[in-house]
């Protein structure tokens, strides 16, 4: 279908001004917060209910058109965006369309952004606990596909952990319940193979989430450490002790250099090598216990200091600096690359003076940042695009520091997902047929891969899996195909 | 003990041995009965299937990492072994579900099973990091990896994990492991009669500023078998450090009826379901039937004052239920027949009914199948294209 005909059927749908069609409306959608990479969509459609985000998808399917789900648009790993396909925003479904205060749950719009959620469920004492640092602009959508992390999720777990059941519409138009909102699951966890898809299984309608009850009581601390060696050894050391805390987060000096020049100034010693946050909650007894505990791991590991915050106001500002970390970094070059990789607990000391000996080689400045209870990695570079001689030392870090994280047992990402950034290194952790059996998921719910195409897993890995015998005699196989229309 | 360099690394030896059985039978379409320790064969639909793949002799640790709190082993390990070698490091990995902890890890994950523990940290799809699997075209896969957290490539753990083998046989685990709570007390509340009552306890109790490891709701019948007095009774487990567990205890001491019990109770718990009606603890296993009745969890009375009153003209018929996740687990005695689980199912209409076990011929009147929707029976044909896995155990 020409894009003039397709623009006037889904304009019948939403309405003219909800369809962009010119190159210079576009150009907002062609990256998302990962700068790094541009594509072109045909259109932009923004449907302003269900009905008509049903109506869409129907209307793309009938065409064969492609299409990718877009939330906000923050995401970090190029995951939003594709050439050639309709872009598919679903930032105006943004109701929350019920809480159970008794059950702790609530069903909500794609589009609802995770901060709104936050602040709608706060005066009945709950909170939805994934928090990523973008919070007050990503949405619930985007969240559950990329199954998103946070600083808190050390202890409360990712988005998974809080999904109970999700409606979704698949590419070819059929709507589907996955998980069950009110029971036990029976039979295959679709809901589970939902989260985390990254756009690639259809588009979510509504999400069943779990609330959390508020924690009586908080304690938050700063730990500050003249050697980042040390104070990688004392994250270890607090996670072996057996404490869960609700948060460990560590940023390294460059970090702290550039939180504390900027508007987001937290208070952090600016001559710190490193410095820990965090926080640990339950009751009121338990959390001192905790606090003296970890503070003793702290000064006996080296320490210069423990700071406790004592009122809300220093707990809000501690954290402050932390999530607006990435923002303040964008000060200091007009490019910034933000990683995410994840290693076993036990190796951040040695994986972090690698990552330095790779920064000094390559003459550019890591900044770390990141959630150390859980080796979740964001080693960051700040460069200049425009200068090609530093772009190309910075992509060759970026390379190393990856294969450093898979020498040390990890994963290529712990949050972000693989979109386009990761898709070169996904074959640094899965074989072949792993790679197929993923590429064999995807085709259940998007057979022709019309859901943003071209993520996660590599093309050839799907192409692979067609040509063997054994993917052939799957479509000859008639006998379990007979017994899904009964 | 050290991790192999990365995941793309060579099947392991158990999917080496796993994958050549499943290729044969994958070229003479024969179907295969996957087995753990055999402990729990008559769990599920029947299977029909002339040779037996039992991954019991596929028992190692593979890595292990105390301070990582991550454990990677065999699926034929049994979950005592694991219990063992994590006590050993102050650690536990934290699902115990109903049967004996003879069971294997694999058959474990693949049906998802759980028990009281799953109050506080989950179930096996919170528990499991990464899985190696062969599919039944004979393909060694994995999904997942050996860090606590990990979005890369599509989910193939959470679609591995209570599948019951029919995805794939799982050959391999990562598992996710906590520090065993320092203190760990068990106690008991008294429970009132009449289900306003019932629903004003457990409520109190949930809405407590404590976050207990285990809260179980046991009849007359579960309580008399655990060793204690036969009262319908609440039972919480707590830990944590001392401040803690003294403020929890606390808290719920102020609701009365509480006393504190030994902690073999939780044993003799999971055991429960086997132990024919009025005889021993300890006699030999006779099969029930046993059926898990859920709904949202401010149900839970409403659920548990229902079906007592449907199973209360059985004779050995018990139950016991999670409050926290609204999951009512009903056993009754085989002789209960299809009138006793139908009497269940009928007094249950807007709830979810998982039955675990059942005398074979009420499977089709009770629970034909849970696959038969369109994304399950794309996804049996994808990843066990002849049906040869456990064929049938989830129905067509
Ligand atoms: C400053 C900053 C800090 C960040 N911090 C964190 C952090 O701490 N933890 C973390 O995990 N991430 C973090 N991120 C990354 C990002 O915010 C998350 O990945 C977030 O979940 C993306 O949400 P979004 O609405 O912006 O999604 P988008 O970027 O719009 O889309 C992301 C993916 O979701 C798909 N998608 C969107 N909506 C739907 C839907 N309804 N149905 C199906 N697929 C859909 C898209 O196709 C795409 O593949 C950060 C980003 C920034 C810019």
């Amino acid at each position: 279908m020409s894009d003039t005909a397709l623009a006037e059927k889904l304009v019948e749908i939403v309405g003219a001004r909800f369809v962009l069609e010119r190159e210079s409306d576009l150009l907002v959608y062609n990256s998302d917060g990962l700068p790094g990479y541009r594509r072109k969509p045909r259109l932009a459609v923004f449907p302003g209910s269900r009905e008509e985000t049903v109506a869409v998808v129907r209307a793309l399917a009938a065409s064969g058109t492609s299409f990718v789900p877009r939330g906000a648009g923050t995401g970090l790993s190029g995951g939003a965006l594709a050439d050639d396909v309709v872009l598919l925003g679903l930032h105006r479904l943004k109701r929350v369309l019920s809480i159970d205060h008794e059950n702790l749950r609530a069903v909500v719009e794609p589009g609802v952004v995770n901060l709104s959620l936050n602040r709608t469920v706060a005066p009945l004492g709950l909170l939805y606990a994934p928090d990523p640092s973008s919070e007050a602009a990503c949405t619930i959508g985007g969240n559950i596909a990329e199954n998103a992390g946070g600083p808190h999720c050390l202890k409360y777990g990712v988005t998974l952990n809080h999904v109970i059941a999700i409606t979704a519409i698949l590419p070819d138009g059929e709507i589907v319940v996955l998980g069950n909102p009110e029971g036990e699951i029976d039979g295959y966890d679709l809901r589970g193979a939902f989260v985390g898809s990254e756009g690639c299984f259809g588009v979510a309608l509504d999400v069943t989430v779990r609330l959390t009850r508020k924690p009586a009581a908080l304690r938050t601390m700063l730990a500050d450490f003249v050697s980042v060696d040390d104070a990688a050894r004392v994250t270890s050391a607090i996670i072996a002790s057996g404490i869960v805390p609700a948060a460990l987060e560590f940023m390294d000096s460059p970090t702290i250099k550039v939180v504390e020049s900027s508007v987001y100034a937290a208070g952090y010693p600016a001559d710190a090598a490193a410095v820990l946050l965090i926080e640990v909650d339950g009751t009121e007894a338990g959390v001192n216990a905790d606090r003296d505990a970890i503070r003793e791991i702290c000064i006996s590991g080296g320490a210069r200091t423990v700071k406790v915050a004592q009122n809300d106001a220093e707990r809000t500002r501690l954290w402050q600096g932390r999530k607006k970390a990435f923002g303040a970094m964008g000060r200091m070059a007009p490019h910034l690359v933000v990683q995410d990789a994840v290693i076993p607990r036990t190796k951040l000391a040695e994986v972090l003076a690698r990552i330095s000996r790779i920064a000094a080689e390559h003459r550019v400045t890591v900044c770390n940042v990141f959630h150390a209870g859980d080796g979740n990695l964001h080693p960051n570079i700040p460069y200049n695009a425009d200068d090609p001689d530093e772009a190309a030392r910075v992509h060759l870090s970026m390379g190393e520091i990856m294969r450093a994280c898979v020498d040390a047992g990890g994963s290529i990402t712990g949050e972000h997902g693989v979109g386009l950034d990761k898709i070169g290194y996904i074959e640094l952790i899965f074989s072949p047929e792993s790679l197929n059996a993923m590429c064999k998921l995807r085709e259940v719910f998007d057979p022709d891969h019309r859901s943003n195409p071209g993520k996660v897993v590599p093309i050839h890995s799907c192409q692979e899996w067609r040509a063997t015998p054994a993917g052939r005699s799957s479509e000859e196989h008639g006998e379990l195909a007979g017994a899904a229309s009964t | 003990m050290t991790a192999s360099a990365t995941l793309a690394s060579e099947p392991s030896v158990a999917a080496q041995a796993v994958r050549d059985v499943i290729r044969n039978s994958f070229e003479q379409a024969a179907p295969l009965r996957i087995s753990g320790g055999s402990n729990w064969l008559d769990a599920g639909r029947p299977v029909t299937a002339e040779n037996n793949l039992s991954l019991a002799e596929h028992s190692g640790v593979i890595d292990y990492v105390p301070g990582d709190l991550t454990i990677t082993v065999s699926a034929g390990a049994t979950l005592r072994e694991i219990e063992r070698l994590t006590a050993e490091h102050g650690q536990w990995f934290p699902l115990d579900p109903h049967g004996s902890e003879d069971g294997t890890i694999g058959a474990t994950i693949a049906s998802g099973s759980f028990g009281p523990l799953a109050h506080s940290f989950g179930r096996a799809r919170d528990l499991v990091l990464g899985v190696e699997f062969v599919t039944g075209d004979g393909k060694v896969v994995r999904g997942g990896g050996r860090v606590v957290k990990n979005v890369a490539g599509f989910d193939l753990v959470r679609l591995v994990t209570g599948s019951w083998g029919t995805i794939g046989a799982i050959t391999e685990v990562t598992l996710r492991l906590y520090s065993r709570p320092p203190l760990p007390v068990s106690l008991a509340l008294t429970v009132p009669d009449g289900q306003p009552a019932l629903a004003h306890r457990i409520k109190s109790l949930l809405s407590l500023p404590s976050s207990p490891l285990a809260v179980e709701l046991v009849d007359t019948e579960v309580a008399g078998l655990t060793g204690l007095p036969c009262n319908k009774t609440l039972l919480v487990a707590l830990g944590g450090n001392r401040a803690a567990v003294a403020a929890q205890m606390d808290s719920i001491a102020a609701l009365g009826g509480m006393t504190e019990i030994f902690p073999e109770v939780w044993r003799r718990l999971r055991v429960v379901d086997d132990i024919p009606a009025g005889s021993h603890p300890y006699d030999h296993p006779t099969p029930n039937i046993v059926l898990r009745v859920s709904a949202l969890p401010a149900r839970i009375s409403d659920l548990w004052t229902t079906l007592e009153k449907a199973i209360e003209q059985i004779p050995g018929a018990r139950m016991h239920a999670t409050p926290g996740l609204g999951i009512a687990r009903c056993i009754l005695p085989p002789s209960a027949g299809f009138e006793g689980a139908h009497a269940v199912t009928e007094a249950c209409l807007n709830t979810t009914i998982v039955c675990e076990r059942m005398p074979r011929e009420l499977w089709p009147l009770i629970s034909p199948t849970v696959v038969g929707d369109k994304v399950s029976q794309r996804i049996k044909r994808a990843f066990d294209p002849r049906n040869i896995l456990n064929p049938g155990i989830l129905g067509r």
